[in-house]
């Protein structure tokens, strides 16, 4: 079983799953996983070095240029992440968004499903521009159609609508890129080209096109309502997987072509931006999924900082800490996939069983969904980056990178340093943001009918869920298991970092964490056992004496972020109406608070309004009237003749 | 000795800081006087051989800034009746996070900065950069009168540190006049403040806008 | 068997002397204001007390209620052995352990905030949301503060970050410590751990609805989380790992009560700040480690 042979099998199951989705659910899930099964195994064949890096030419030449396929480690990182959530996401949808839910759309939506593994598998194994950009622009499409899957919804259309046209300005700079590289290069072929400084300057372009699709600041602006309304398990593979190939695409191009100078700056503050930012917006949401959307910026914004000090490293020579501030990146990678797609799949849960995505109708789920209230909690940890888990040992790699590269008083030491100083308050905010999400929707009391009258997801949509926890555990107990997985897809980066073992004592590492976890689990139990030995009497919530709480009186979301979201009114610019309850027997009072997607709503759109607005009145000239042609025709001719006249007596 | 000065000057930036986070006027007037003192030491310790004249001028500046302009500002303070809250138009987190990104500026524009051998490892040159950004900063970022004095006694500090590194060549005599006029403008400006009490019932220098016809 | 006695008597130090410390500052609040004041041991009588005690849960608690107190409890502990004592070092130590240090930290401080939240009052909600959001400035301060060590020394192990003395900076990182401290574990002026006044805490309030034995937990973990700050200071601003083991000793405990009785001191004299002044207090101290950076950078150039 080579990794040739898996792709092929993983290609096969996928293709005749779209034709069997819409009919056979159950054929068409068996399809799925064998699919990403076998993309899986490939990557594993090749990460854990049983096969070569494998590449592949094929006779056979679509629109003109033969195909050439590529397995290497880069690429494999990011398979095995297209084809976990693949293969989990599917299983989820099963029940999730289920025929008899959906009737319409879910047969669609299972034909898309597949569409949009393959397309990804494609773009990620393509070496070749042209099929690159097919690849790339099929997963677009396919991943507009799953976003608007409930399209009766206008919110739904209008962000998908803002997705597909963002998307496409991102595509419009790759198509620019790929077409000058090969104009430049002779040929579609991609590949390392490490040795023409020629082209640097093309990797300002592909950062712009590759940049829109990872979401990075201030590009960001299509991802929260795309993501927001979005089936469930479409969010998460968009969140987990869609937005990983712009990351994907710049590591893959970083790593092949030569670096134009003050790039890897460029990248690390545009990280470090789009992470306190991206944190920033998600703490002022009160919309569960738009929450954890802008996390999603926040994250992809330290893989960059990780990304960009790789960089810096690689260029200014510094094998040691570049490369852990890759592997930390590349762990990140794999670790935001997997607690994210948790995350949004127990966000889904709760949508699928109050109908309800904004967080101050809810409280007190876990009485009756305790297996999402547990998942959720740890995904929340996970991604706040708290040990023993998943998340803190890609942040401690990036971190371990950025000290070392500030001890080691570089030129770089300055862009590491305030890249550390925004990482940590970055890491701060980002447990509010989580203290606040699991909070207020999971503990309390219920405070509306819909979130009293909850239940627990079905075993369909926990099983997954189930799988994606055990990995984040799983990589947080045992991050040395997954070090050469790592290492190699560094050394595919960079030839030179190949045979250097990342300077990080993951080999301590580990059994700390495993100690760490025992000693929680263990005292947790036991201070459980221990307190109840005697029986527990259940009183209501003391409340400092009130007899009579109720659950409105609860911290809102809104109230829990409020002193640290208050910091960052100047880019929140958040909207809020409030009445007053008047007079002695006041009958309405009202407080209502927003945060807008500042960038959209108050550069971008307003920018695009005064762009149309100009248009509409150039428009105006043209109405028909022959008459006024004949007038414009006699005006354009009399300005030349001035013009020239102007320029006679000038000279 | 240098390295002595050093530290006085860091004392000095750090009572900038000080001056910008503190939100209630007395403190602040506090933090200027215990500014001023520490600045009018340092022509001792530049000079090799303590004259008379600088012995006189460090003197006079103590007195002066440590003592006669805090006491001028206090009384008037007391006799305008003024609410001792300052309310900021810049923030003071944000004015506090300005002057911290001016100072470390200063410190990093200082080493590009053409300057004599002998003041390369001083701080003289970054200290003095350092609080007329701070001054500003208050001048702009503050609306009662008197933190806006308070905010000029800053940005002169920071010209006297400027003085400092000409201390050889300018006569103290300069020096004194700086001090003279600064204490006349003091004298002007408690005067002014209390009309402006008089006549506004506040000391805000927002509503200052009324007489722009 | 000698790797096994010293992590036992590790540990029992921790667990034993920290309860010590609040009963210390107690002590001298009382002598300031010229009152006997509860005994310096008080804490441990109160600890025996609730941990036979029995457990009252709110209708609304999870399971999470009592596990949180237990995990943070853990958190704290396993962050203190992380800690060199001096000479004698870290029970264990190895390269960034200093960022799981302060990951640790931030555990305790998800799963206090987790507990506090269970039971849907206001007050605990109101306690997590100053906890959470002023632990971004303190994080940030302490994050600096860790790198301005790391400048100075060039390593990112607690063992060589924390043996020599902080040089030059060794004020100012002193002093932006010491107010991360007091933030951190909830004192005057960030918080009042006297008040009864619910509306005007953060810690307190956190924790109002524990009882028995997951409050001893919290009450224990908190002291263990005083002696570990103190430590850290002490540790950062003296050349604790360059002493004989006797002097170093002496040094440490000689730094601790310092910092205790600073503690008590700023106490008695100082009010509790308003809450719109906390923010400003941690961006000073935010900028006082900035500056020992700043200063230790400077100081390995020359």
């Amino acid at each position: 079983m080579t990794p040739g042979l898996l792709l092929f099998v993983a290609a096969c199951a996928l293709a005749v799953s779209i034709v069997a989705g819409p009919k056979f659910p159950r054929v068409w899930l068996a399809l799925v996983l064998v699919g990403t099964v076998s993309l899986l195994g490939s990557a594993v064949f090749v990460l854990s070095g049983a096969a070569p890096a494998a590449e592949w030419r094929f006779a056979w030449a679509p629109g003109g240029d033969p195909i050439h396929l590529r397995l290497d480690g880069l690429s494999a990182i990011f398979v095995a992440l297209v084809s976990v959530l693949g293969g989990a996401g599917a299983a989820y949808s099963l029940t999730y968004w289920s025929d008899h839910h959906y009737p319409r759309s879910a047969p669609r939506g299972r034909a898309w499903w597949s569409a949009l593994v393959l397309s990804l598998v494609s773009v990620l194994v393509a070496s070749n521009g042209l099929h690159f950009l097919i690849g790339w622009e099929v997963f677009t499409v396919s991943a507009y159609f799953l976003i608007t899957l409930d399209r009766g919804w206008r919110q739904v259309r209008a962000a998908g609508w803002l997705y597909l046209a963002a998307s496409h300005v991102g595509t419009v700079c790759l198509f620019a890129f790929f077409s000058t590289l090969s104009a430049k290069t002779g040929s579609w072929d991609l590949g390392p080209l490490r040795d023409r400084a020629d082209l640097a300057p093309l990797l300002w372009v592909a950062l712009f096109g590759f940049g829109v699709k990872a979401g990075l600041f201030p590009l960001h602006i299509w991802l929260p309502s795309a993501h927001a309304n979005a089936p469930s398990h479409v969010s998460a593979i968009m969140s987990g997987a869609a937005i990983k190939m712009g990351v994907y695409g710049l590591m893959r191009f970083t790593g092949w072509l030569p670096q134009p100078s003050g790039f890897g700056t460029a990248i690390i503050s545009i990280g470090a931006i789009s992470a306190l930012l991206g944190i920033a917006f998600a703490l002022a949401q009160n919309d569960l999924k738009r929450l954890l959307a802008y996390c999603s910026v926040e994250n992809v914004g330290v893989i960059t900082i990780g990304l960009g000090l790789a960089l810096l490293g690689a260029s200014h020579g510094h094998a040691a800490w570049g490369q852990l501030a890759l592997a930390g990146a590349l762990l990140h990678v794999w670790n935001h996939a997997l607690f994210k797609a948790l995350l949004f799949y127990g966000a889904g849960a709760v949508l699928h069983s109050t109908g309800t995505r904004e967080m101050s109708r809810l409280g007190g789920l876990w009485k009756t969904m305790p297996w999402t209230a547990a998942l959720f909690g740890l995904g929340a940890a996970a991604i706040s980056g708290l040990p023993p888990l998943n998340g803190f040992v890609s942040e401690w790699l990036i971190y371990l990178g950025l000290f070392d590269s500030v001890t080691g008083r570089g030129p770089t030491a300055w862009a590491a340093l305030t890249a550390t100083l925004f990482l940590a308050i970055t890491g701060a905010l980002a447990l509010a943001t989580f203290v606040k999400a699991t909070s207020i929707v999971f503990l309390g009391a219920p405070r509306t009918k819909a979130a009293r009258h909850a239940h627990d997801c079905t075993p369909g949509m926990r099983r997954p869920m189930l799988v994606l926890a055990l990995l984040c555990v799983a990589i947080g107990l045992a991050p040395l298991f997954f070090l050469p997985a790592i290492s190699r897809a560094i050394g595919t980066w960079n030839p030179a970092w190949a045979n250097i073992a990342p300077a990080a004592p993951l080999a301590t590492l580990t059994p700390v964490q495993v100690a760490i976890a025992l000693l929680a689990v263990v005292a947790a139990i036991g201070l459980s056992w221990y307190s109840s030995r005697r029986g527990v009497p259940r009183t209501g919530t003391w409340d400092c004496g009130y007899a009579l709480p109720t659950a409105r009186m609860q911290y809102t979301s809104g109230s829990l972020a409020g002193i640290a979201s208050g910091w960052f009114f100047w880019i929140l610019q958040p909207e809020k109406r409030l009445r007053r309850p008047r007079g002695f027997f006041p009958l309405e009072s009202i407080r209502l608070e927003r945060t807008p997607e500042t960038m959209l709503e108050r550069v971008i759109a307003p920018f695009g309004g005064g762009v149309l607005r100009v248009s509409t009145a150039v428009r105006r000239l043209q109405h028909g009237h022959l008459q006024s042609y004949i007038l414009y025709l006699l005006a354009g001719l009399a300005t030349m003749a001035g013009l020239v006249l102007v320029l006679e007596v000038f000279q | 000795m240098n390295n002595t000065l050093n530290l006085l000057i860091g004392l000095a930036m750090g009572l900038n800081l000080m001056a910008l986070g503190s939100g209630r006027l007395p403190s602040v007037i506090r933090t200027v006087a215990i500014q001023g003192m520490v600045l009018g030491v340092m022509p001792l310790l530049i000079e090799e051989h303590i004259q008379w004249l600088a012995l006189a001028i460090a003197v006079g500046t103590v007195a002066v800034k440590g003592f006669v302009i805090p006491q001028l500002l206090q009384r008037a303070m007391r006799a305008a009746n003024i609410d001792r809250e300052i309310e900021p138009f810049i923030g003071f987190i944000p004015s506090l996070l300005l002057g911290a990104g001016g100072t470390i500026g200063a410190v990093a524009v200082a080493r590009v900065l053409p300057l004599l051998p002998e003041h390369a490892g001083s701080l003289l040159v970054p200290g003095a950069l350092a609080s007329v950004l701070t001054g500003f900063v208050m001048l702009i970022g503050r609306t009662k009168a008197i933190s806006q004095v308070c905010g000029y006694l800053i940005l002169e500090n920071g010209i006297y540190l400027f003085g400092l590194l000409l201390l050889k060549a300018t006569p103290l005599l300069v020096d004194a006049g700086i001090l003279l006029d600064l204490t006349v403008g003091v004298f002007v400006i408690g005067i002014i403040v209390d009309r402006i009490q008089r006549a506004f019932d506040s000391l805000d220098t927002r509503k200052l806008t009324i007489l722009r016809e | 068997m000698n790797v096994i006695l010293e992590t036992v008597l590790r540990l029992a130090g921790w667990l034993l002397i920290a309860p010590l410390l609040p009963g210390i500052i107690n002590k001298v609040k009382a002598w300031v204001a010229g009152r006997r004041g509860p005994p310096v041991l008080q804490l441990y009588y109160d600890l025996a007390r609730l941990w036979r005690k029995g457990v009252v849960l709110s209708t609304l608690a999870s399971p999470g209620f009592i596990a949180g107190p237990a995990i943070a409890w853990v958190a704290v502990l396993c962050a203190a052995q992380l800690l060199p004592l001096g000479p004698a070092g870290a029970a264990l130590s190895f390269r960034g352990d200093v960022l799981l240090l302060i990951y640790l930290l931030a555990t305790a401080r998800f799963c206090t905030a987790w507990a506090a939240l269970e039971t849907g009052s206001a007050f605990e909600g109101m306690g997590t949301a100053r906890e959470v959001s002023y632990a971004v400035l303190a994080e940030a301060a302490m994050i600096t503060a860790v790198l301005s060590l790391s400048v100075h020394t060039g390593s990112v192990t607690l063992v060589t970050m924390l043996a020599p003395a902080a040089g030059a900076g060794a004020v100012l990182l002193g002093a932006g410590l010491f107010v991360v401290l007091l933030a951190e574990n909830c004192r005057v002026p960030f918080d009042d751990p006297n008040t009864h006044l619910e509306l005007t805490m953060i810690h307190e309030v956190m924790v109002l609805d524990h009882s028995g034995p997951p409050f001893a937990a919290i009450l224990h973990g908190a002291s263990m989380k005083l002696l570990l700050f103190a430590l850290l200071l002490t540790e950062a601003v003296l050349p604790v790992g360059e002493l004989s083991p006797v002097a170093a000793a002496g040094a440490l405990a000689g730094g601790v009560l310092a910092v205790t009785v600073g503690v008590g001191l700023v106490e008695s004299l100082l009010a509790r700040f308003a809450f719109r002044r906390v923010p400003l207090l941690l961006t000073m101290a935010f900028l006082l480690c900035l500056f020992a950076l700043l200063v230790a950078w400077k100081g390995g150039e020359a």
